[in-house]
């Protein structure tokens, strides 16, 4: 405590500053979470009318349908392989662009642009350059004799194009991570290590790779925790009702906005919950920790 | 060794920069030239047309049909970008200034399971927009906010806070606290203290919270897409809305009309380049 305290005066005065926030925070969220906890138990549907309470039937319903599991399935999928092609990616990129270069700053800027631009179009624009008769993608691959996939229509590649687009979009987001943790590896290190005449890949595996690893647990924890509500992509490339890339966030939306059913929606809704809380839950033990350990180094 | 890194880094150049490259030439093409079997890549100033070559004659059509009101939907382009302009203005405003005086709470006063509200505030982030976006409609349909501005400025301004808090907390915990203290030995009120010497010391990190907040209720989708079908619809919905259009996309149109509404991120995203890692990563890492 400050010799300043001002007695009991603060004690509101600090409600006064953290209160508004946390209000909304907890109206817009919290709220809401309780009130679709409710409707999960009913049959109301989107255009409105009487509804009633139907039990656990819901959930019943969403633990019988092989479309609700499928969709838990494509997503997990898209979350692991987008993830892991991201990291590898980015940290691939990360130790290219290492050294110092000229023109550096315009390379790395470049780069990270496609992170900040909206995914809901640039889905849509990927259509444009991925699509099989006139896209620019297959004109290239004719020029090299590679053959001319259907990229959005055949059932089988219309996932891989979105974690395409996906990975386009997100490789920059590692890359930025990656770079962090390398810049902060400090050189006296990599000096003692070429005193003992390690290898190359010594170094790598005994000294750059563990040095970044909290750092990109980090950002494979941010992404995944992203990758993991994925909707705008697929909305703009396949729309919400296509069995092959159908994630859960579309899905939803299609029995919630298209069929109208918001009390199976919602209920639905809640397992995906339990997922998201369990994965954010360790997201924010990892934080924590992490926070703790920057903290003291800081010390 | 050496060669194969400037390989793998022009490699990723071409990939990054291609697709950014064709959106550009796009946006120049008529529609004819942009869904082309025989892809045109070069802008010529003569006119090229029926000619089956890599040129096509660069025109503005495409910013100039921007003007134009579309099959599927109600007003021009720039109706649209209005609409997200003043969403993402008054919602970044109300995050920054709640986030702000948030952040110095829990900076400067003890607050009972303060760790736990900040981690309350970050999970917030984590949940998926669907999953909340049923009983926000039915609370919305209670209070006529449906299909309203305020509506979703309300719901941006909740979507941004936790990142506004983390950024802002970060941003004001770097402020050293015997500035403020020797202020309110000069008699200066708490309140006082707040507005005349931290908002002005943290007026930079304002300013770096506000572009991330910023980019993200312009770059949202899934909320803007169900809470809006009239008058609040933001540029990416009109965009997506196209995709009904019985004569095909308008391609060049689309083109102009997203480089327009990037280029403002992109010109924030250079402004704030050397806080990029500290907005991504929610201030957890500070360099």
């Amino acid at each position: 405590m400050t010799p300043l305290a001002e007695g009991r005066r603060r004690d509101w005065m600090k409600y006064g500053f953290v209160g508004p926030a946390l209000f909304v925070l907890i109206a817009m969220n919290i709220f809401p979470l309780i009130y679709s906890m409710v409707l999960s138990f009913t049959n109301v549907e989107l255009t409105g009318g009487e509804y009633r309470f139907i039990g656990t039937l819901n959930y019943k319903i969403v633990f019988r349908m092989a479309k609700y599991a499928e969709a838990l399935r494509t997503t997990a999928l898209f979350v692991l392989l987008a993830v892991a092609s991201e990291l590898v990616l980015g940290f691939a990129l990360a130790l290219a662009l290492r050294p110092r270069f000229k023109a550096k700053a315009f390379v790395l800027t470049l780069f990270l642009v496609p992170m900040m631009l909206p995914q809901a179009v640039m889905g849509l624009y990927w259509k444009l350059v991925l699509n099989g008769d006139y896209g620019v993608f297959n004109q290239v691959l004719g020029f090299f004799y590679l053959g001319q996939p259907q990229w959005l229509t055949d059932p089988d590649l219309k996932f891989f194009s979105i974690l395409l687009i996906d990975v386009w979009m997100w490789t920059p987001f590692m890359l930025l991570i990656a770079l962090a943790s390398l810049n902060a590896i400090p050189a006296y290190i990599y000096e003692a290590a070429a005193i003992d005449r390690a290898s190359r890949w010594t170094v790598f595996r005994r000294i750059t790779l563990p040095m970044c690893a909290p750092l990109l647990g980090l950002a494979v924890l941010l992404r995944a925790t992203d990758a993991l509500k994925q909707f705008d992509l697929v909305m703009a490339v396949t729309g919400p009702n296509d069995g092959a890339t159908q994630t859960l966030s579309a899905l939803l939306y299609q029995v919630v906005f298209r069929d109208g059913k918001v009390g199976l929606g919602t209920s639905y809704s809640y397992i995906v919950l339990v997922v998201v809380i369990a994965l954010a839950s360790v997201f924010i033990r990892y934080l924590g920790a992490l926070q703790k350990k920057e903290g003291r180094a800081a010390v | 060794m050496k060669i194969l890194r400037w390989l793998f880094i022009g490699v990723y150049f071409c990939i990054a920069a291609l697709p950014l490259g064709w959106l550009g030439l796009t946006a120049l093409k008529t529609r004819q030239d942009s869904i082309s079997v025989q892809a045109k890549f070069l802008p010529t100033l003569a006119d090229q047309s029926g000619r089956k070559s890599v040129f096509f004659s660069a025109n503005l059509d495409g910013y100039r049909g921007l003007n134009q009101i579309y099959a599927g939907a109600q007003y021009t382009f720039f109706r649209y970008l209005g609409n997200s302009v003043l969403i993402g203005f008054f919602s970044t405003l109300a995050a920054v200034a709640l986030g702000t005086a948030c952040a110095y709470g829990f900076s400067r006063f003890r607050i009972a399971g303060a760790q736990d509200w900040l981690f309350f505030i970050l999970s917030t982030r984590f949940l998926p927009p669907l999953a909340v976006v049923v009983p926000v409609l039915m609370m919305y349909r209670e209070f006529d906010l449906q299909n309203t501005h305020l509506g979703l400025i309300v719901l941006y301004t909740a979507f941004n806070l936790s990142l506004a808090v983390w950024l802002m907390k970060g941003f004001i915990d770097e402020i050293p606290r015997p500035y403020e203290e020797a202020a309110l030995m000069d008699g200066y009120s708490r309140l006082q203290a707040f507005r005349l010497i931290i908002v002005p010391k943290a007026a930079p990190g304002m300013a770096v919270t506000a572009v991330f907040c910023l980019i993200s209720a312009w770059n949202e989708y899934g909320f803007a897409m169900t809470l809006n079908n009239q008058e609040a619809v933001t540029v990416l919905v009109y965009f997506a809305g196209l995709q009904g259009n019985v004569q095909g996309l308008p391609w060049p149109q689309i083109a102009a009309g997203v480089l327009l509404f990037v280029l403002p991120i992109a010109v924030f995203t250079v402004l704030v380049r050397r806080h990029l890692l500290r907005g991504v990563t929610f201030g957890t890492i500070k360099r």
